[in-house]
C-alpha cells in the first residue's frame, strides 16, 4: 500500500475518479496549467485535457452555478474553492440552488465543493477559516471533513459518488502534515464517526486537523484512558456513534478550530444534552475558536486556535470532577 | 432497584393468545422504566410463531421494572414488567427519591442549596472567565451533594443509597466510577434485584440489548437517493416467517400444479343480484367439492395422512408490503355464500387491523388463494403445509369461447372466464383426482343457479 499525504491522497482520489468515470471533471480557479492554489490538480491538464479540468474565471458563485447545471445534466463535477473562505462568493448558488434543488424539483445535484480550510499558517482572517457550519445549518447538503490520508481519498470518492451536493473540507494545515498508507484504486468511506482511539475515562469528541489534536493532548495524559471520536462526517452527523462513546466514558470534552458559536460541537453538545442525558457524570465541555476572526500575528492565532494544552486542561479538569 | 415499603405492584404478564400458542418474545418495550402509563396502553409489542401483537398495561401507574428483554422468549403467564400503581403522573419514581436519604426530591435539594439561583449565575460566570469558551467545570463544595445524571440512573437501576458512596470527585463529589466501584464491592447490601433468567427457550435474543436511546427530534429533508445501487434491509419477522415457510413446503411436498378453465357467466349474473364478490361463490364450490372428495380436504404429517369431515377453510390474505396471512373459516361447510362472504370479509379486516389470535390461523383443512383482483391468469401457489392442496383463483376475465348447444351445432360467445390453478401434493394424491376434484369444481361454478 503505498504511503501519501493527505494532499496526494485529494488528488489520488479524483484521478481515480477521473479515469473509471468520463463524467467526472474538476473546475475552479487556476487548477489547469498551473495545478491549483496548492498544486492539488497539479498534472491534471496534460492527462485529462483542458475540457475535464478547467480554467475558471475568480467567480465562485459562477463556478458553482455551473456545476449545478452539469450536474443536473448528468456530469459529476467537482468545484474547487481556492480558500474554504471565498465560497461566500458562491453561497446562493451552493445553499439556496444546489441544497434545494431536490427538495423543489426532485433533481439530484450531484456535485462536490472542495474547501480547502483552517487556520495555523498566519493565513489571516480571509484565508483561514473553518465555514462547515454555515451549511451544516442548510438542508441539502452534505458536510464532510476528513482528518487522515486514507479518509481523504476515501470520503472525496463517496462524495463524487453521493447524488446529494457535498461540501468537502479539506484541511489546509493537514496537506502535507498528515501522511498515511492509502488503498490504490476506488474505495467508498462511509458518511459515519471513526474510534480514532478507544478510551474508557473520557472521549474527546472532534474533526479534521482538530483529530490530530486531540490525539496528540491525550496520548499521556496522567495515564487516563482517554476516547477520540473522529466525526469525519458533520452532515450526517453520526449520532449514535456520538451517543455510543457518551455511553462508555460518561465525560466529553468536544473540540472544533471553528468559531464557537452554531459550530459543529455546539451541534454535538446539544445531541448530547438532549439524548445522552442519562449518561453524563459531568458537564459537556467544548474547546473551540472565540468568536473572533483568525488573526494574522502567529502569536495571537495560536492564542486564538485550539492548541495542544488547551485540550490537556480541559481533560484533566473534566476527568477530576 | 428495590420497591418502597409503600409501592403497589402490577404484575404485566406474556398473554395467552389462543390455546396453541405457549410462548412469546419481546419486540420492543413501548416504555421504560420510570415511565408513566396509563391503563390499556400499550406497554410492550410481543411476537409469537403465529403473529404479532402488543400488550396493554393492566392499570395505569409508573413502570418500576422491565424485568424480560427485547429479544427473549418465555411462556406464557411470565412477568415482564411491574407497574407501581400508588405513583402519579408527573412526579419522580420512588427510586429517585432514594437518591437523598429522606427523600426530598432533587428539585428540592437545588432550591435548598445555599446561594439558590445566584449561586448558579455566579457558576457560569466562572466557567466563561479567562479563557472564552474554554470552560472548565466548577464544583459546588457546600450544601446536600448533588448527583450527575448517570450516577442518579445507576443508582436508580440497583436500588442504591448514594449517601452511602463515597465520593472522589471534587469536593467528594461521587462519580461514575464511585458508584461503579461500590455496586462491584458489594456495597448495597445484596439489595439489587437481579432481573430474573428467562425460562430455558430454544428461541436466541435477536442482538444483545441495551437501553434504547432517546430518538432525534431534528426532522430531515430527505437527502437525494443513490441513482444505482441499491439499500440493504433486513427482512421483517412476518417475511422470515413466511419464507421459512414456504421453503419448508416446497422441501417437504412434492408439489404439482393442475389448472381447468371454468366459465363463470352463471355466476356473474348471480353477482349482480348479490353484490358479492368472485370468492364466496368459489369458495362455497370449493367447499361442496371437497365434501364429494374429501382426500383433498386433508392433512400429511410425515406418513399420517388425515382426512376431515369438516371444512376449516384458510384464506389468504395479503397484509401488503407487510406479508401475507391465513386466517382461517372454520366449518365453512355449515356456512352459506353470503355467510362465507361476511366471514372472508370480517377476517381480511381484521388480519389487516392485527386483530387475529393465534387461532385464527391455525388448523385449516385446505387453502384459497385469491390473487386475481389485480388481473394476472395463472399461477403456482405453494401448499399450505401439513396440507395437501392449495386452490388459486385468477382473474375472471371475458373471452370469446366455442360453445356447442345439444344438437352439436357449434357458435361462438363472449363468456366470463377464468383459470382454477391447484397446487396438490403427489405424495398424497394423484393427478387423476386433482382433475377430477377441479372438473367437480368447474361443474358446480358453470351450473350456478
Amino acid at each position: 500500500m503505498p504511503t501519501m499525504t493527505y494532499l496526494q491522497a485529494i488528488s489520488d482520489a479524483m484521478r481515480e475518479e477521473m479515469r473509471s468515470d468520463e463524467r467526472v471533471f474538476v473546475m475552479g480557479e487556476d487548477i489547469g496549467t498551473f495545478g491549483g492554489a496548492f498544486k492539488v490538480t497539479d498534472g491534471f491538464i496534460d492527462e485529462f485535457g483542458p475540457q475535464r479540468v478547467m480554467d475558471t474565471p475568480l467567480a465562485e458563485s459562477a463556478i458553482i452555478g455551473c456545476a449545478i447545471g452539469a450536474a443536473c445534466e448528468g456530469l459529476r463535477p467537482i468545484a474547487e474553492m481556492q480558500f474554504s473562505d471565498f465560497v461566500s462568493c458562491g453561497f446562493d448558488q451552493l445553499v439556496n440552488v444546489a441544497g434545494k434543488m431536490y427538495y423543489r424539483q426532485g433533481l439530484s445535484v450531484n456535485i462536490t465543493v472542495r474547501l480547502p480550510s483552517g487556520g495555523g499558517f498566519s493565513g489571516g482572517p480571509f484565508h483561514s477559516q473553518n465555514p462547515e457550519g454555515w451549511f451544516m445549518h442548510s438542508p441539502g447538503l452534505k458536510v464532510v471533513a476528513p482528518s487522515t490520508a486514507e479518509d481523504a481519498k476515501g470520503l472525496l470518492i463517496s462524495a463524487v459518488h453521493d447524488p446529494n451536493p457535498v461540501v468537502f473540507m479539506e484541511h489546509k494545515h493537514l496537506y502535507r502534515r498528515v501522511k498515511g498508507d492509502v488503498a490504490e484504486g476506488t474505495y467508498e468511506t462511509p458518511f459515519s464517526a471513526r474510534t480514532a482511539r478507544e478510551g474508557e475515562d473520557l472521549t474527546v469528541i472532534a474533526y479534521g486537523a482538530m483529530v490530530h489534536t486531540a490525539l496528540e493532548a491525550t496520548e499521556d495524559l496522567d495515564g487516563a484512558s482517554i476516547e477520540v471520536l473522529d466525526l469525519r462526517s458533520l452532515v450526517p452527523l453520526d449520532e449514535e456513534a456520538i451517543l455510543a462513546s457518551v455511553r462508555k466514558t460518561s465525560k466529553v470534552v468536544i473540540v472544533d478550530e471553528a468559531n464557537a458559536t452554531c459550530a459543529a460541537g455546539a451541534q454535538v453538545a446539544a445531541l448530547i444534552a438532549e439524548r445522552g442525558w442519562e449518561d453524563l457524570d459531568g458537564p459537556v465541555v467544548r474547546v473551540s475558536t472565540p468568536d473572533v476572526p483568525i488573526p494574522f500575528s502567529p502569536t495571537l492565532e495560536q492564542a486564538v486556535l485550539p492548541q495542544v494544552d488547551d485540550v490537556k486542561e480541559a481533560c484533566r479538569e473534566l476527568l477530576a470532577y | 432497584m428495590s420497591s418502597s415499603p409503600t409501592d403497589v405492584l402490577v404484575d404485566v404478564t406474556m398473554p395467552q393468545m389462543g390455546v396453541s400458542v405457549a410462548e412469546g418474545t419481546v419486540v420492543e418495550w413501548k416504555k421504560q422504566a420510570g415511565d408513566w402509563v396509563e391503563r390499556d396502553e400499550i406497554i410492550a409489542s410481543i411476537s409469537t410463531d403465529k403473529i404479532d401483537t402488543d400488550v396493554e398495561a393492566p392499570a395505569s401507574g409508573r413502570v418500576r421494572e422491565i424485568l424480560v428483554e427485547v429479544g427473549t422468549t418465555v411462556e406464557v403467564g411470565v412477568v415482564l414488567a411491574r407497574i407501581a400503581t400508588d405513583a402519579k403522573p408527573g412526579e419522580p419514581h420512588a427510586s429517585e427519591g432514594d437518591a437523598s436519604a429522606d427523600g426530598t426530591s432533587e428539585a428540592d435539594v437545588a432550591l435548598d442549596a445555599p446561594g439558590g439561583a445566584g449561586d448558579l449565575s455566579g457558576d457560569t460566570e466562572a466557567t466563561h472567565a479567562g479563557t472564552a469558551q474554554r470552560g472548565s467545570p466548577e464544583v459546588r463544595r457546600s450544601g446536600p451533594r448533588r448527583y450527575s445524571p448517570v450516577v442518579m440512573r445507576i443508582a436508580a437501576e440497583h436500588g442504591i443509597d448514594l449517601e452511602k458512596v463515597e465520593g472522589t470527585g471534587r469536593g467528594g463529589r461521587v462519580r461514575k466510577p464511585d458508584v461503579l466501584a461500590y455496586i462491584e464491592s458489594g456495597g448495597n447490601g445484596g439489595a439489587a434485584e437481579e432481573p430474573p433468567m428467562h425460562i430455558e427457550s430454544p428461541y436466541k435474543p435477536d442482538a444483545p440489548t441495551e437501553r434504547k436511546p432517546r430518538p432525534s427530534r431534528i426532522g430531515r429533508a430527505e437527502p437525494a437517493p443513490a441513482a444505482t445501487a441499491g439499500q440493504g434491509r433486513p427482512l421483517s419477522r412476518m417475511r422470515q416467517s413466511i419464507g421459512r415457510a414456504m421453503i419448508e413446503s416446497l422441501q417437504t411436498a412434492a408439489t404439482c400444479t393442475t389448472i381447468i378453465e371454468a366459465d363463470m357467466t352463471g355466476i356473474a349474473g348471480d353477482r349482480e343480484k348479490t353484490g358479492l364478490t368472485w370468492l364466496p361463490y368459489v369458495a362455497r364450490a370449493t367447499v361442496e367439492a371437497l365434501r364429494e372428495f374429501p382426500s383433498l380436504n386433508a392433512t400429511l404429517e410425515g406418513e399420517t395422512f388425515t382426512e376431515y369431515d369438516a371444512v376449516h377453510l384458510g384464506i389468504a390474505v395479503s397484509l401488503g408490503d407487510g406479508g401475507l396471512i391465513v386466517p382461517v373459516i372454520r366449518d365453512a361447510q355449515d356456512l352459506s355464500i353470503e355467510g362465507l362472504g361476511k366471514a372472508i370479509k370480517a377476517l381480511a379486516r381484521r388480519a389487516r387491523d392485527g386483530e387475529l389470535t393465534p387461532d385464527d390461523v391455525r388448523g385449516g383443512t385446505f387453502t384459497i388463494t385469491n390473487p386475481g383482483g389485480y388481473g394476472s391468469i395463472m399461477a403456482t401457489p405453494v401448499i399450505n403445509q401439513p396440507q395437501v392442496a392449495i386452490l388459486d383463483t385468477e382473474a375472471v376475465v371475458k373471452r370469446p369461447v366455442v360453445l356447442s348447444d345439444d344438437r352439436g351445432n357449434d357458435s361462438i360467445a363472449i363468456r366470463h372466464m377464468t383459470y382454477l390453478c391447484m397446487s396438490w401434493d403427489h405424495r398424497a394424491l394423484d393427478g387423476a383426482l386433482a382433475a377430477q376434484f377441479l372438473a367437480a369444481l368447474r361443474k358446480r361454478l358453470e351450473w350456478w343457479n
